[in-house]
């Protein structure tokens, strides 16, 4: 069973080289290749993952792995470092690669759509199997310094997806930030990984986990700080939040893999994975939860007023992923992962919504130049406003179990700031989808003529996708996570977690309907039908099955948003709370101070230096290479002058 | 033959300037050749006076003169072909004007 494993990168990596090699040749099938290669994995990963979902042999609660090779030889390494090339595969692993491989499966097959007419679509779907490889390397790496390798893979993969459209300044400027704003992180991770291995002398992580407890505490908990500063970088955590929204400037099926569905998990799998390192250190815990609670509202504010579709999306990411990391920090280690999953699939399915939005309005982000799509897109609009209520937390869809499990643990572990903060989060989270849904589809028009009328609904390929994908949003929530707390994802990670909660000393108190889970889930849900109905009557509605129908109200918005005390609240959400130009000023403008004064010190004390030690033997030889005249009788006039001058010498100290 | 060590010594040292200067100042190689013979035979003939009043060095200096004549043989031998080989190929014995390794 175990030697499925490899199988399942490796066939995207096939996929990549053979449409790296021949992409260019046969552009029209292209995709051919690219996409097969993804449904075989998925198929693979789809057997490997229910297998060890149903703990099933081999791979049991403890999960089981093989090693492929010895990748480093511990012979090469004074200090004996060896690293292994093994895979592994538990419940959690399996829960990734659910949601990894079926959703990378959707965006490939979606993407046969929405590249059609790209001339560079070879090279898209080369960069998607490539970036499935990498993705897979990281889920199912057996020890850290593979891991590091499939962080660094999709990070390189993110930046090559970002700048596709490279030839676009504000896309290459993007990819680059990224990339740049990714390394921060990965060099906190970088050093975790040193720190491991200083510290226990192995990467294998199983191996870690077991031997964690006898490192001195010091060191647990600056290892799980700097493992924790990797995940903040790939999972755009405050401060390091800076790159997702800007990564947009991709394709749409990109963002919707890559920056909402997997790439961007990659820092709650990592700390899940983690999770007797994070277990060891309770104050990282709540340095986790407080980082992922403050990006997670800050994120919120800022999606309520931007007005590019995909930005909206992409801070809702940032908000929710946010959520998982409170949800870790809080000790609720599952309903993180669950979170992760039902996320995974509705944010997804919102993004490729998105990009068929886009498509449909010929390539205008801009939610003010739509508005009454919904008649004229109606897969794309049913299957989005499933995303919506979804992410808004509405039950019983996806959103509401696995947000109101975070919530619930969060008030019942003790971190009632999580929770009230991740309330408030939570009817934010409403209002700004269903701003985002009354201005693009209902609501008065206001495409502009010339694409108003030929709007049309997406190609098959791309709408298959979404319906598949609203099936999970919707239905995911009851399916594995109900009853809350003992649904089936809860039985299926319980082995993953169960030392680390036991270790906490949280009680696993049974979840009850009619005390104070009830009460909390009924609050939520208030909260957020509070919030739709508001959004509602700014933004309008237009739900005819359901009798709904107002106009938007943008009078009502303009004045809010220009009243006193509101209005600052307003500039700072429009503006991303001015962290972009705190960045340029702190990093682009000071930064780029000391750089030229190191360049100017390099260029003239350094090279100068140097320079200047040639300068002058060059011209010592220059002068002294006239000694050598070649006549025979100048050397001979020498030997004797040196002769007398001997003799001389000798003479004088004789005499003397 | 003078009983005086001090004549012999003056005379080879004579000849032995005699002979630097030849090799400094004449420009015909055959001549710096002959000057280089000046200076061994004078060095010669110091080392045989000595031998002639030093008892001890008696034996010595004979055996040290007569290897220092099989040298100067075998010296002379091959200043001399290295001269006509460069006298071949450049027509002149004036060493002035071998100067192809300057520059």
């Amino acid at each position: 069973m175990t030697a499925l494993l490899p199988l399942i990168p490796i066939l995207p990596l096939g996929g990549f080289v053979l449409t790296g090699l021949l992409g260019r040749r046969y552009p029209d099938d292209a995709h051919r290749i690219a996409v097969w290669a993804v449904v075989a994995s998925w198929v693979v990963a789809s057997i490997v993952a229910v297998m060890a979902l149903l703990h099933a042999s081999p791979f049991g609660t403890g999960g089981a792995g093989i090693t492929l090779w010895t990748w480093i030889p511990a012979n090469g390494f004074a200090n004996g470092f060896n690293a292994s090339m093994g895979l592994f595969v538990d419940p959690l692993t399996a829960c990734l690669l659910i949601v990894v491989t079926t959703i990378g499966m959707l965006v490939h097959v979606y993407s046969i759509g929405y590249m059609a007419h790209d001339p560079g679509r070879w090279r898209f779907f080369a960069y998607l199997n490539l970036f499935m490889f990498s993705m897979l390397t990281l889920v199912l790496a057996d020890n850290f310094l593979l891991v590091f390798a499939g962080w660094e893979l999709v990070g390189l993969c993110s930046y090559l997806l970002i700048g596709f459209w490279y030839p676009r300044r504000s896309a290459a400027v993007a990819a680059k930030k990224a990339f740049l704003v990714n390394r921060v992180g990965d060099m906190g991770f970088a050093l975790g990984i040193m720190a491991i291995w200083t510290q226990l002398g192995t990467l294998n992580m199983q191996a870690v986990f077991a031997r964690f407890g006898s490192v001195p505490h010091e060191w647990q908990i600056a290892i799980a700080l700097l493992i924790f500063c990797g995940a903040v970088g790939k999972s755009a955590q405050f401060p390091l939040h800076v790159w997702l929204p800007d990564a947009m400037e991709g394709p749409t099926p990109v963002s919707a893999l890559i920056h909402a569905a997997t790439m961007v998990n990659a820092g709650v799998y990592l700390v899940a994975r983690c999770n007797p390192i994070f277990g060891a250190a309770p104050e990282v815990m709540v340095v986790v939860a407080a980082i992922g609670i403050f990006t997670a509202i800050l994120a919120a504010s800022i999606a309520f007023t931007q007005t590019d579709i995909k930005r909206v999306l992409a801070y809702s990411t940032l908000s929710q992923l946010g959520y998982m990391f409170a949800s870790l920090g809080v000790g609720a280690w599952t309903a993180a992962i669950f979170h992760l999953m039902s996320h995974g699939f509705f944010k997804g399915l919102l993004f490729l919504d998105s990009g068929s939005v886009i498509h449909s309005v010929d390539g205008e982000q801009d939610m003010r130049k739509m508005g009454g799509l919904a008649r004229k897109i109606p897969i794309t609009y049913a299957t989005m406003l499933v995303g919506s209520i979804a992410i808004a937390g509405v039950p019983p869809l996806a959103g509401f179990f696995s947000k109101d499990e975070i919530l619930g643990r969060a008030f019942k572990n003790g971190f009632l700031w999580v929770w009230a903060i991740g309330f408030v989060v939570a009817g934010m989270t409403a209002f700004y989808m269903f701003r985002l849904m009354g201005m693009t589809f209902w609501g008065p028009s206001h495409v502009d003529p010339e694409v108003e009328h030929h709007i049309h609904e997406s190609p098959r390929s791309m709408t298959g996708p979404l319906v598949l994908l609203a099936i999970p949003a919707a239905l995911l929530g009851l399916a594995i996570g109900f009853p809350p707390e003992t649904g089936l994802l809860h039985q299926w990670l319980a082995p993953v977690f169960a030392s680390t909660i036991a270790a906490s000393g949280h009680t696993e108190a049974a979840y009850n309907f009619f005390g104070i889970d009830g009460a909390l889930a009924i609050g939520t849900t208030a909260l957020v039908a509070v919030a739709i109905v508001l959004a509602w009557r700014f933004f309008g509605v237009e739900i005819p099955a359901l009798g709904l129908r107002a106009q938007p109200r943008p009078d009502q918005v303009r004045a809010l948003s220009a009243r006193q005390g509101l209005s600052l609240l307003y500039k700072g959400s429009f503006n991303k709370w001015w962290f972009d130009d705190i960045n340029n000023k702190l990093f682009v403008e000071w930064g780029g101070r000391v750089a030229a004064a190191a360049f100017w010190f390099d260029r003239t004390i350094v090279d100068g230096t140097v320079n200047g030690i040639g300068t002058v033997t060059a011209g010592a030889g220059m002068r002294l290479r006239r000694v050598q005249t070649g006549r025979v009788q100048n050397y001979a006039l020498g030997i004797a002058l040196g002769l007398i001058v001997m003799a001389a010498g000798y003479l004088y100290l004789a005499v003397r | 033959m003078s009983s005086s060590l001090d004549s012999y010594l003056v005379l080879s040292g004579l000849l032995f300037s005699i002979g630097t200067f030849g090799f400094l100042a004449r420009r015909n190689a055959i001549s710096m050749l002959m000057s280089i013979e000046l200076m061994l035979n004078a060095v010669n003939l110091t080392i045989i006076a000595f031998g002639a009043f030093e008892q001890p060095l008696h034996v010595h200096a004979s055996v040290i003169a007569l290897i220092v004549i099989a040298v100067a043989a075998a010296e002379a031998t091959v200043g001399l072909a290295i001269v006509i080989a460069i006298y071949r190929n450049k027509k002149t014995p004036l060493v002035d004007e071998y100067d192809s390794m300057s520059e």
